[in-house]
């Protein structure tokens, strides 16, 4: 999956289920301030990248270092990068 | 047809608004002062009635608190009467059995008093730290036992709601999370859907209107409103009991809402 297709993915998932402005989804957009999501959110979000990529990451510690879409974004990337290679390292 | 007939709209419209702005005159010289007593009145009688309610009946303070700001909501109602037009609908009795997790849409300073049109008294309302920070409310909605969400999180709001309920207590939130500036309803939180999908307690929709006629955001020059508070069908949350079912119980009832209310409008 490509890393538009995979920032695409997420935008659109957010933005439906937290009816965000589209607009107003830029990376550096901070989630609290910028786009009026709240704690609960913060977890929903998390079941939500678990359902739309299947991958499990409510245990990893990295998830509250993110503060910004941007950082999902990147968050993901290297998730999906990461589990790609221990896929390819199993093959 | 000549422009002032007055069965043309637009003259109509304009011959209201001259009314209206008149009558706000005598509205804000009367009512201002009136509300001023009858909340001196309260706060002078308050410690009176809440040792008798204490002494006497034995109620929790919380559950007197509630009462009592309640019974001040309708002296509130019965003063803005000559002025506004309250209208209650969808309260049957029969159908309405608290406690609930009350959500209602937000359009002025006034909602939280247009709550004493509710049938029933024990309600906690759930706000933010702000309220909580006005000296001449605080200590009031302190002793309610009024839920401060931002300052507790998620798990405290979990923990003092679930107790509210289970003491018989309902429990009202303003999903927008703040007043709406042009009517339309804005993105709902979703923390009272969660509380709701994890106590079991069942959602009751309100719908208000007029409410921001009689004091736009922004303003403290009051007008005559007609102010109407509906209540929709009740929403059990175990209709929605799947992963993030509370996104979709809060998008549900978003949607009730926003449709009852584009109907209350019209009529």
């Amino acid at each position: 999956m490509i890393d538009e297709k995979v920032i695409e993915i997420i935008n659109t998932s957010l933005a439906n289920e937290f009816e965000l402005d589209i607009e107003k989804m830029v990376p550096d957009a901070l989630l609290y301030e910028d786009l009026g999501l709240d704690s609960l959110d913060r977890v929903d979000t998390v079941i939500l990248l678990e359902q739309a990529f299947k991958f499990k990451i409510r245990e990893e510690e990295e998830i509250r270092q993110i503060r910004t879409l941007g950082d999902i974004h990147t968050f993901v990337i290297n998730k999906i990068q990461s589990l790609r290679e221990t896929e390819g390292a199993i093959q | 047809m000549p422009s002032s007939n007055i069965s043309d709209p637009h003259h109509r419209k304009r011959h209201l608004g001259v009314w209206r702005l008149l009558y706000s005159i005598p509205m804000n010289l009367i009512i201002y002062p009136l509300v001023s007593l009858w909340t001196l009145s309260g706060i002078i009688v308050f410690p009176i009635v809440f040792l008798f309610w204490k002494v006497a009946l034995r109620w929790e303070n919380a559950r007197i608190m509630r009462l009592f700001i309640w019974f001040y909501g309708r002296g509130w109602l019965v003063i803005m009467s000559p002025f506004v037009q309250f209208r209650r609908m969808g309260f049957v009795k029969r159908t309405i059995e608290p406690p609930y997790i009350i959500v209602i849409n937000h359009l002025s300073f006034f909602d939280f008093w247009c709550m004493a049109l509710l049938p029933f008294s024990n309600v906690v309302v759930a706000v933010r730290s702000w309220p909580f920070r006005m000296p001449w409310f605080a200590p009031f909605m302190r002793l309610a036992g009024y839920l401060d969400v931002e300052s507790l999180g998620w798990a405290g709001s979990l923990v003092s709601g679930s107790e509210i309920m289970k003491k018989g207590g309902s429990i009202l939130f303003f999903p927008e999370g703040h007043r709406s500036r042009d009517g339309k309803l804005q993105r709902f939180y979703s923390g009272p859907f969660k509380l709701s999908e994890e106590t079991g307690t069942k959602i009751l929709p309100l719908c208000i209107t007029g409410s921001d006629m009689l004091l736009p955001p922004g303003s403290w020059w009051m007008m005559p409103a007609k102010i109407s508070l509906k209540a929709l069908t009740p929403i059990d949350p175990k209709d929605f009991h799947r992963t993030l079912g509370h996104i979709t119980l809060q998008k549900h009832t978003k949607a009730m809402i926003a449709q009852n209310l584009a109907g209350m409008r019209k009529a």
